[in-house]
C-alpha cells in the first residue's frame, strides 16, 4: 500500500484561483451581453482583441522568460476582457491590444506576475491609454443597435457632463454614451450578485464605494443617484475595486480603501479635470494598499498592549 | 470558518449510530504515548499479563504508566514504527480472550464523597494524558504550582474536527461519567466552577449532558457556535470565560484549566472503579464500507478497525489519525491506535492528492481565517526564506497549526506545513542553546 | 587603479562597464527630462560631455594644489565656468537647442556624473588618463541619451532625429513624451541592459 504522507489539512476548500477567476469571467457576461446589445458586434470584437491578446501577451512573455505558463488560471483573460469593457466602442482594435499587452507585461508580468502586481493591470492601462490617446479615449456615442458595425454614430459628451439630459431609467439600463461595460447598470448588479452568491468577493468594497460617492456627491451638491448612475462608478467598485491582489487584506483595511475611492472619485469628478474620476481613484487606492495594510493588522491573540491595560 | 460545511463536516456517516466494542487479536502499546519520555517496558516476552496491569513504569515528571487493555501472553517487546519519525518501543500482546482483569484495583467510589487527596494519585495510576489530541499528562496539569491558581475547568466537547463523532457520541452515551469526571476534578483542585462546552450542532449531546449535570454543583453546559477552530484550548477558553492566554504563557496562567470530555471520563473510571486506562472511543470514517464509532482497546491497529468496519471501499490515498484540519498522516495502516487517537480517517486515492501550489494572489482569504490573528501570507514568505527572526519577529510561535489558512487558500499554497514546520525549527534551535 | 589601465580601457570604462546612466544611474535629472527627442539627447549629452573633458582636465591639473576641505567649491567654481562657456555658445550659434534644453544647461553644473569624475577619478589621476575617462564617460552619457531619445521620438513622435519612420497612420503615444512616460522608458531599458548583461556575464561564468 503507498500512502500519501502530506501534513494537515487533508481537506481544501472548493475554491481556487481558476474558479476565482473564472466565476469573475462569468460575472461579466452580462455586462458583455448589454454592451453588444447597445454598441453593436464591433464592441464583441474589441472585447475578443482584448481578451485574446492579454491571454497571448502573458502566454508570450513566460514562454520568453521560462516561466511555467499559467494562462490557464484565467487572470490574464478577467485583466484583458475587464480592460475591453472599458474602452469607448468606436476605440480601434490596435488601440486594445496594445492596453492589453501594456496591461499584462508591463504592470503585471515585470513586477513578478500575479500577485505581486501593485496596481490593477487593466486599470493602469486605461490610465496609459488615456493619457497616449485622449481623444480616442474619451470620443463617446449614443448606443447604436446592435446591428451597427462600427457605422457612423452620433457623437455625444459623456451623461457625467450633463445629467439632466438623460432619465435614470436611460442610465439604469444602459442606454446611454460611455465605455463598453459600464453603461447597463442592471448587468453590472447581476454580476454583483453572482460574485456574492459564489463568495468571490464580498459585499464591503462595492457598497462602501458606493455610499461614499453617494454621501459626497450629496454633500458637494451634486444630483447624488445621477452620479451613480452615471459613469463607470459601479463598474469599476464591483469589478476593479475589488482585484484581490491590490486592495487591503482585512475588511477593515477594504473598508478604508473603499471610502478612498469614493471620496477621490467624487473628489475628482467635481474639482478635477476630467468628468470620470474611477480610474484614477482606484489607483490612488491601490498605491496606498501597503501602507493600509500596515495599519489594519489584526491584533494577534495573546497580544494585548501592556501599557493600555494599565491606564485602562 | 466551516471547513466541509456542505458535507455536513464529514461527521455525518458516525454520528447517528451507536458505539460498539471491538476487541482485537492482538494489541500493540506503545510505550510513548504521552508527551514526555516513553515509559520503560516491565514485562518481557512469554510473560502472561492481566487486563489493567502495568507494563510500562513511568520515567521522569511527565511520566505516566501504561497498562495492559488486554489479558494475554506478551510475543514481542521492540520497536515498532508509529506516527512519530523513528520507531518507538512497543509491548505485543496476543489476546487470550479471558478478558481477566488484574486483582488490586483500588475503587474510590463515589466522586463526591471521595477524599479528596487521593483523586490526583488515582489519575496518574490510571495513566491518563488528554485524549482530544496533545496527550499531555493529566496529573502534570493539575499540580498547580505556587503562585498559580485555578478557578474554572473547562471540558471540551466542542469537536470542531471534521469527521470526528467520537466526543459526541460519548457525550450521548457516558454523559454521568463525564459529569462525574469534571466533579472529581473540581473536587481535587478546589474549584467551584465547572463548564462544560458544546457546539451548538450538537443539540442532542447539549440535551444529554444539561441533564447529567442537573443537580450537580458549580456544574454549567454552555452551548457554543460552530465554528472551527472552536475547540482549540486558547478559543475555547476565550469564548467560555472571556480571558486570553498571553502569548506563550499557559491557561493555568489565567486559572483555566481545559481537559477534553474523554479525559473527564476516563477521570471518573479511574476514581470511581479505579480503573486504568485501556480503552477509547474512536471513530472510524472515511472510505470505509461501514464508518462507525469503535470502543477500542489502546494499542489496535488502525488495519484492524479499518477491517471490523467492513474494509476499505476504495483505494486508500492517505490513513489519517484524527480529523481532516490536524490529523497525523500514518506511513501504513499498520499503526496502533495511542490513547489521544480520536480517530481514523481514510481519504481516497483522490482526496489526498497533493494540490499544486501557485502564486499568492493577496485575497486576503488566510488572514480573515486565521484565528489568532496572523498574516499567514506574509508569514509563508518568512518560512520560505528561512527567515527564523523575522518569522518569530512576525508571532509564528503564536500558530496554533489549525489548518484554516491552508484549507481556505484558492492558491494552494502550503501554509500550515510550513508554518508548522518553521515552529519546529526555531523550537530546535531554542533547545540547542 | 588607472596607472594600470590604458587610455582606450579608460574610456571604454566609460561607455560601456561603468555607463554612467545605465550602471551607475547617475545624472538621471537632465536624462529624463531632456530625452524627449533623439537631438535634445544628443545636444545634451556633447554639451554635458565638452564640461566633463575641461573640468576634468583642470581639476586633474590642480589636484595638488587645490585644498581637502574646499574642495567641493573648488570643484564647483571650474565646472560652472565651462558650463557659462557652453551656456553661451549654445545660445550664439544653436538657439533652437539651446531654447529646447532650457534650464538643463545651467543645471549642468549640478549633474552628478560631473561632480563624481571629478571628485572619484580626475582629482586622483594625471591630466591625460582625466581626459580620457572625461570623454569616455561623456560619450557614454551621450549616447544613452540619444537611445532613450530616440525611442521616445520614436514611439512619442513617429520620428527619429525629426525624419520620420512611421507611417502616416500611426498615432503616436503621447505618454511616452510626458515625464510619467520618460520614467517608463527609462526603467524599461535599465531593465532590459540589466536582463541583457545579467545573461551575457552567466554565460561567460559557463565557458569559463
Amino acid at each position: 500500500m503507498n500512502l500519501h504522507l502530506a501534513s494537515a489539512p487533508h481537506a481544501h476548500s472548493n475554491q481556487s484561483t481558476p474558479v476565482l477567476m473564472r466565476n469573475v469571467l462569468i460575472a461579466l457576461i452580462p455586462c458583455v451581453a448589454a454592451g453588444t446589445y447597445y454598441f453593436g458586434w464591433y464592441a464583441l470584437l474589441i472585447l475578443a482583441a482584448s481578451t485574446a491578446s492579454a491571454i497571448l501577451a502573458e502566454f508570450a512573455w513566460q514562454k520568453l522568460t521560462k516561466q511555467k505558463v499559467r494562462i490557464n488560471d484565467c487572470s490574464a483573460a478577467v485583466t484583458g476582457l475587464i480592460l475591453g469593457l472599458n474602452m469607448p466602442p468606436q476605440s480601434p482594435v490596435w488601440l486594445v491590444c496594445v492596453g492589453s499587452a501594456f496591461a499584462i507585461i508591463v504592470v503585471k508580468c515585470l513586477f513578478g506576475g500575479l500577485g505581486d502586481n501593485f496596481m490593477n493591470p487593466a486599470m493602469a492601462a486605461r490610465a496609459v491609454l488615456l493619457a497616449s490617446w485622449p481623444v480616442r479615449m474619451t470620443s463617446w456615442v449614443m448606443p447604436t443597435g446592435i446591428n451597427s458595425f462600427g457605422v457612423d454614430a452620433v457623437s455625444s459628451a459623456t451623461p457625467l457632463t450633463n445629467l439632466a439630459s438623460y432619465t435614470y431609467k436611460d442610465m439604469f439600463l444602459g442606454n446611454i454614451p460611455g465605455t463598453i461595460g459600464e453603461t447597463c447598470k442592471a448587468a453590472i448588479l447581476l454580476g454583483f450578485i453572482f460574485l456574492l452568491i459564489t463568495k468571490t468577493i464580498s459585499w464591503h468594497i462595492p457598497v462602501t464605494v458606493v455610499a461614499t460617492t453617494f454621501v459626497c456627491s450629496w454633500l458637494f451638491g451634486k444630483d447624488p443617484v445621477g452620479s451613480i448612475l452615471a459613469g463607470g462608478l459601479l463598474f469599476g467598485a464591483v469589478f476593479m475595486a475589488t482585484d484581490y491582489v491590490t486592495n487591503p487584506m482585512t475588511i477593515f483595511g477594504q473598508i478604508i480603501y473603499s471610502v478612498g475611492i469614493g471620496l477621490m472619485v467624487a473628489i475628482i469628478r467635481n474639482f478635477g479635470n476630467y468628468p470620470e474620476g474611477i480610474t484614477y481613484a482606484i489607483l490612488l487606492m491601490n498605491i496606498a494598499t501597503p501602507l493600509i495594510d500596515r495599519f489594519t493588522k489584526r491584533r494577534v491573540y495573546g497580544h494585548r498592549k501592556e501599557a493600555k491595560k494599565q491606564n485602562g | 470558518m466551516h471547513p466541509l460545511h456542505r458535507e455536513h463536516e464529514g461527521k455525518g456517516p458516525t454520528r447517528g449510530v451507536a458505539v460498539r466494542e471491538y476487541i482485537p487479536d492482538t494489541v500493540t502499546i506503545m510505550m510513548g504515548m504521552h508527551i514526555g519520555a516513553p515509559s520503560t517496558p516491565c514485562v518481557k516476552k512469554g510473560d502472561h499479563v492481566k487486563v489493567g496491569q502495568v507494563i510500562g513504569e513511568p520515567v521522569g515528571f511527565l511520566g505516566i504508566p501504561v497498562h495492559a487493555s488486554v489479558s494475554g501472553e506478551v510475543i514481542d517487546v521492540g520497536p515498532v514504527q508509529s506516527l512519530g519519525a523513528t520507531p518507538g518501543t512497543a509491548v505485543t500482546i496476543k489476546n487470550d480472550f479471558a478478558d481477566e482483569w488484574v486483582d488490586d484495583l483500588e475503587p474510590l467510589g463515589s466522586v463526591e464523597t471521595c477524599p479528596v487527596e487521593k483523586i490526583v494519585p488515582a489519575i496518574k495510576n490510571a495513566g491518563i494524558c488528554g485524549m482530544g489530541g496533545a496527550s499531555f499528562p493529566t496529573h502534570v496539569k493539575f499540580a498547580v504550582k505556587e503562585g498559580q491558581s485555578c478557578d474554572t475547568i473547562v471540558l471540551n466537547g466542542a469537536e470542531c474536527e471534521t469527521h470526528l463523532t467520537a466526543d459526541h457520541r460519548l457525550m450521548l452515551e457516558r454523559s454521568v461519567r463525564i459529569v462525574d469526571g469534571l466533579r472529581a476534578a473540581m473536587r481535587a483542585l478546589d474549584v467551584k466552577r465547572g463548564i462544560i462546552a458544546i457546539e451548538d450542532n450538537k443539540p442532542d449531546a447539549i440535551e444529554a449532558m444539561r441533564h447529567a449535570a442537573s443537580g450537580r454543583a458549580g456544574v454549567e453546559v454552555r452551548p457554543l457556535k460552530t465554528k472551527y477552530p472552536q475547540g482549540g484550548e486558547k478559543q475555547l477558553i476565550y469564548v467560555t470565560t472571556g480571558r486570553e492566554v498571553p502569548s506563550g504563557k499557559l491557561p493555568l496562567d489565567v486559572h483555566v484549566i481545559v481537559l477534553n470530555v474523554g479525559t473527564a471520563a476516563a477521570i471518573a473510571d479511574a476514581v470511581i472503579d479505579g480503573r486504568p486506562l485501556i480503552s477509547r472511543i474512536t471513530t472510524v470514517t472515511g472510505c470505509v464500507k461501514r464508518p462507525s464509532n469503535l470502543l477500542v482497546r489502546i494499542g489496535t491497529m488502525a488495519a484492524d478497525l479499518i477491517g471490523e468496519c467492513g474494509g476499505y471501499s476504495e483505494e486508500p490515498g492517505k490513513v489519517c489519525m484524527g480529523g481532516a484540519m490536524t490529523g497525523l498522516p500514518c506511513p501504513t495502516d499498520l499503526v496502533p491506535v495511542c490513547k489521544a487517537n480520536n480517530g481514523v480517517v481514510v481519504y481516497s486515492m483522490k482526496e489526498s492528492e497533493t494540490l499544486e501550489e501557485t502564486p499568492c494572489i493577496r485575497c486576503g482569504r488566510c488572514v480573515e481565517a486565521c484565528p489568532i490573528g496572523l498574516n499567514p501570507y506574509k508569514l509563508k514568505y518568512l518560512c520560505d526564506a528561512d527567515d527564523y527572526e523575522a518569522a518569530k519577529k512576525a508571532n509564528v510561535m503564536d500558530c496554533i497549526v489549525c489548518g484554516c489558512c491552508s484549507y481556505i487558500c484558492p492558491a494552494h499554497r502550503f501554509l500550515t506545513p510550513s508554518f508548522k514546520n518553521m515552529k519546529d525549527k526555531i523550537t530546535a534551535r531554542a533547545k540547542k542553546g | 587603479m588607472a596607472k594600470n589601465k590604458s587610455l582606450g580601457a579608460i574610456i571604454k570604462n566609460g561607455l560601456l562597464d561603468e555607463n554612467p546612466t545605465f550602471r551607475l544611474v547617475l545624472g538621471t535629472c537632465p536624462t529624463l527630462a531632456v530625452t524627449t527627442s533623439a537631438i535634445n539627447g544628443v545636444g545634451m549629452g556633447l554639451a554635458a560631455t565638452f564640461v566633463l573633458v575641461f573640468s576634468n582636465l583642470v581639476i586633474s591639473l590642480l589636484r595638488n594644489l587645490i585644498p581637502d576641505n574646499v574642495r567641493i567649491p573648488s570643484f564647483i567654481v571650474v565646472i560652472s565656468t565651462f558650463v557659462t562657456m557652453v551656456e553661451m555658445f549654445m545660445h550664439a550659434y544653436l538657439p533652437d537647442l539651446f531654447e529646447a534644453l532650457g534650464l538643463f544647461i545651467p543645471l549642468i553644473v549640478v549633474n552628478c556624473i560631473i561632480l563624481a569624475r571629478a571628485e572619484a577619478f580626475a582629482s586622483k589621476n594625471g591630466p591625460i588618463a582625466s581626459i580620457c575617462d572625461g570623454l569616455g564617460m561623456g560619450l557614454g552619457f551621450t549616447a544613452a541619451l540619444t537611445l532613450i531619445g530616440s525611442i521616445r521620438e520614436l514611439i512619442g513622435n513617429g520620428s527619429v532625429f525629426g525624419f520620420r519612420i512611421m507611417t502616416a497612420g500611426y498615432e503616436p503615444m503621447l505618454l511616452i513624451l510626458m515625464p510619467a512616460g520618460g520614467f517608463l522608458m527609462f526603467g524599461l531599458i535599465l531593465g532590459a541592459i540589466n536582463a541583457i548583461t545579467a545573461k551575457a556575464s552567466e554565460k561567460k561564468e559557463g565557458t569559463d
